[in-house]
């Protein structure tokens, strides 16, 4: 479990995070949401251990700033796309955690190769990553981090970038890492998607988190469409599923 | 803990550096190595070399000798230095700015010594030219960290400091043109000097510079593997085990040292630091810093035969070494460029 | 311990000195080179004005004076160790200016080539003091002593034939960039010698080698009587000087008093020397 208690992260003069006390529960897939500026990607950066912050973010009961002990795979938005480096090549930087740096064991060459099969990157291992398209990259970021074995992935916006069916097959291939024991925790944009995937949602707003609780529990409550300033809608289809869009009309 | 079973085939997929390349080009730098030292004006016997060498019975004697032992090969072990410290530098600096175009001097380093090598040739009174090295070495130096001292910014945006280096370049530049004009005298030697000479490289030189390039040599070696991690963003890094801001200092301060050496011992020789990586990467298809010792042997390689060349082709004048790694170097840089754009398509 | 008498200490220290003196002569009396190797265009020049042409082998891509020394590809600034070698040379004349010169000359040395370093002189007395260390060193001294005396007894007359009462301003331009050579360098003293008067002379702080850069407004203003064109061999001449904007209204173009310099001469500080200095008596005689 991840306890995080009186989180205040300030960054320059302006105060990101204010006062969040919440837990995510091991193994489960947890998002965060809520609008721009809420915080979602400072906090997902705090979990990494990679932003300082005041309070306390304990791990298993071991703080995480610095830490470098855990095993914490890191899917950013906009990732940083190395030129000339083979998908191959890039993929299997993620075993640097496990194999410690530029020794690649043969038993992770076979675990890339077989996580490139699953991603459907097997055929394009020779190009260079400069030259995948969005859909491809993202699944190339994801292939990273399934390599790398983690206890906990962290995926900021994973599907924001991508049509529809990338959308769907890159968060079936995240939602394998379940059967492992894997945490998930991520944050979305679109929050339909999010109900779809995650047992926990926590709300952002501002800096602050408004609610912390199972998906269906959250997605039917007040304080989701206080976070979205009252400009969506949640209906629910026959099936059980809950869709959420935001309202065309912004005067509320 | 394991996401997927193993399906136990062989894996299909290429090695990511194959060490049989590093050893051919250490195996190149021996040989080119040997013809470096046997061509020149004065032709001597290649087994007598060799039997000189090894120190068997048979060899050189007297001034052919002293030729071999006290100028070629003094002049042939600066040119691999150089030319590894350069090379190796300027790959670091490829990997740090995440810039296919960084070269070893973009941090102000070349504009600083040449304003310190300026100094030392201008200065009223006392005959600082033996110092010139010195004075070259710490304004290379100096020019670096005032770069940093004015970005500021560099662990947010390692462009920022890319931008100050080009400012303080064009300070220091404008000094030394300053100084130069009140002292018309040193106008000849500085305009050699910045063309990069190896010319009467004798052993008192190679012995200081040796010491600090194989320093810095060995750090950036050591931590070539960890750099990779540069190349993706911070966040990415730090999840992998890495901690960016120390490796990026780490290996800025170890590649100006080899710079600020590397320049203060022969001047300022160009395009063996853009050059040589790329080469390798192309060549290789690997990106991989591991290839980085791989880089410094064959910068010493490049750099040993552009000297015999600067030696031999217009023999007996001397051409200036940075003129041959500036035919060779520009052309190969416009294909580099045409390269990227297809790249990034 | 036994007493030794002074008297014979004393005699056997003698014997020893005069033996060690005989067995090792002086330096005047060492072997005189005989395959010298000149990389400096003066020097060529003083060489074979003293005699010891016949002991040059090999003179610098720039020696072209006099035209029977054996010039070569070796630069005189850019010496190549390696290259000099080949000639087998026992004495080279390296310039002092050259680029590293002293790793040159101790390179050189380490091959067991005697290397005699040469300066640029920076007025006339220093460069009769060269020529007799050139003579000294190729054994011709008294060829040395007599050029000396020769260039003394010329340059004397050339002084006293361009001498006038009157005070004559001069500008000595290098390149139409209007550089110029001030007083303190060595083409600046055989001008006082005359007591010429430099224009050049008021911005001597703005280059330490003497050689500043001046503005074309101050050159008019200071209405030269003459000027000196070293870069007439680039095209520089009355025609060009008249055509600058505000230079036909200066004295020495409006009195048709512009000297073009041959070439080479007012750069070497050999013998032709003297020829410099009667070319600017005679140019000073021209001046109404």
């Amino acid at each position: 479990m991840i306890k995080i208690e009186d989180l205040n992260v300030r960054i320059g003069q302006r105060n990101i995070l204010t006062n969040i006390n919440i837990e995510i529960e091991d193994g489960k897939w947890t998002c965060l949401v809520g609008p721009n500026g809420a915080g979602k990607t400072t906090l997902l950066k705090s979990l990494l251990g990679s932003q300082a912050y005041s309070g306390s973010i304990a791990d298993s009961g071991v703080e995480v700033f610095k830490n470098h002990d855990r095993n914490v795979a890191f899917v950013p938005q906009h990732p940083q796309i190395p030129i000339g480096m083979s998908v191959s090549e890039y993929v299997m930087l993620g075993r640097s955690k496990r194999d410690g740096w530029g020794n690649e064991s043969n038993k992770s060459r076979n675990l890339v190769a077989d996580i490139l099969q699953v991603t459907g990157l097997f055929g394009m291992q020779s190009q260079f990553v400069s030259q995948l398209s969005g859909g491809e990259m993202q699944r190339a970021l994801i292939a990273r981090a399934l390599v790398q074995e983690p206890t906990l992935i962290l995926l900021d916006e994973p599907t924001s970038a991508l049509d529809l069916h990338h959308q769907i097959a890159v968060l079936n291939n995240i939602e394998l890492l379940k059967e492992s024991g894997v945490t998930i925790i991520s944050t979305m944009h679109d929050i339909t998607l999010a109900a779809m995937y995650a047992e926990k949602i926590v709300v952002m707003h501002q800096g602050k988190v408004l609610l912390n609780g199972t998906s269906d529990f959250v997605i039917h409550s007040p304080e989701l469409k206080t976070a979205f300033e009252n400009r969506i809608n949640v209906f629910t289809l026959d099936s059980g599923r809950p869709v959420i869009v935001a309202k065309k009309d912004l005067s509320n | 803990m394991k996401i997927l079973k193993s399906k136990g085939h062989e894996s299909v997929l290429a090695p990511i550096w194959n060490w049989k390349i590093t050893a051919f080009a250490a195996a190149l730098l021996f040989f080119v190595g040997i013809l470096a030292i046997s061509f020149g004006p004065v032709s001597l016997g290649f087994t007598e070399i060799i039997k000189t060498l090894f120190g068997l019975p048979g060899g050189l004697t007297g001034q052919d000798r002293t030729l071999l032992i006290d100028l070629r090969l003094p002049r042939a072990l600066l040119a691999a230095l150089v030319g590894a410290a350069l090379a190796t530098s300027g790959a670091v600096y490829q990997t740090v700015f995440r810039n296919p175009l960084a070269d070893p001097y973009l941090l102000g380093a070349a504009a600083g010594a040449g304003l310190g090598a300026t100094i030392a040739l201008t200065s009223a009174g006392a005959n600082l030219y033996s110092l010139l090295p010195i004075f070259a070495f710490f304004g290379a130096i100096l020019a670096v960290l005032v770069s940093f001292f004015i970005s500021g910014k560099f662990f947010a945006e390692p462009n920022s400091l890319l931008l100050s280096g080009i400012a303080v370049g064009s300070f220091a530049t404008a000094v030394q043109t300053y100084l130069q004009q009140r002292n018309s005298s040193s106008l000849r030697p500085v305009y050699s000097w910045i063309l990069g000479e190896l010319t009467v490289a004798n052993w008192q030189v190679v012995t200081w510079s040796s010491i600090y390039i194989l320093i810095a040599l060995i750090i950036l070696i050591t931590v070539s593997k960890q750099l990779d991690g540069l190349m993706l963003t911070d966040e990415e890094a730090y999840s992998l085990g890495i901690n960016p801001n120390k490796l990026r200092v780490i290996a800025v301060v170890a590649a100006t040292l080899a710079t600020a050496t590397a320049v203060s011992a022969s001047g300022l020789i160009g395009f063996v630091g853009i050059v040589v990586p790329h080469l390798v990467r192309g060549i290789t298809h690997r990106v991989t810093n591991r290839g980085l010792l791989t880089i410094a042997l064959v910068g010493a390689s490049f750099l040993v035969l552009a000297d015999l060349g600067a030696r031999t082709l217009l023999s007996p004048a001397e051409l200036p070494i940075g003129v041959i790694t500036a035919f060779v170097g520009a052309p190969f840089f416009l294909v580099v460029l045409r390269k990227k754009r297809l790249v990034n398509q | 311990m036994f007493k030794v008498k002074p008297a014979l200490i004393k005699v056997v220290v003698a014997t020893l000195a005069f033996s060690f003196l005989a067995l090792n002569p002086t330096q005047a009396a060492t072997a005189i080179p005989k395959r010298i190797i000149s990389l400096s265009p003066s020097a060529t020049e003083i060489l074979y004005a003293i005699g010891a042409g016949n002991q040059v082998i090999a003179v610098d891509d720039l020696s072209n004076y006099p035209s029977t020394a054996p010039i070569t590809k070796l630069s005189a600034f850019s010496p190549n160790v390696e290259a000099i070698m080949n000639y087998k040379p026992d004495l080279i004349i390296l310039n002092a200016d050259a680029t590293k010169a002293l790793e040159v000359k101790a390179a050189l040395e380490k091959l067991k080539i005697k290397v005699f370093l040469e300066r640029a002189p920076l007025d006339l007395k220093q460069a009769y003091l060269e020529i007799t260390a050139l003579g000294r060193a190729t054994g011709k001294i008294s060829g040395a002593q007599s050029v000396i005396s020769d260039m003394k007894i010329k340059i004397s007359a050339a002084i006293k034939k361009g001498k006038t009462s009157k005070k004559i301003t001069f500008f000595h331009e290098l390149d139409n960039t209007l550089y110029s050579a001030t007083s303190d360098t060595f083409i600046g003293k055989v001008y006082q010698d005359f007591k010429l008067v430099n224009v050049a002379d008021k911005a001597a702080t703005a280059d330490s080698a003497g050689y500043p850069q001046l503005q074309s407004e101050y050159v008019i203003k200071s209405n030269p009587k003459i000027v000196f064109l070293a870069d007439a061999q680039y095209g520089e001449s009355l025609e060009t000087l008249s055509k600058r904007a505000g230079w036909s209204g200066i004295a020495a173009v409006k009195n048709k008093n512009v000297v073009s310099l041959p070439e080479d001469i007012p750069s070497r500080w050999g013998p032709r020397l003297v020829d410099f200095y009667e070319f600017i008596a005679s140019s000073i005689a021209k001046v109404k």
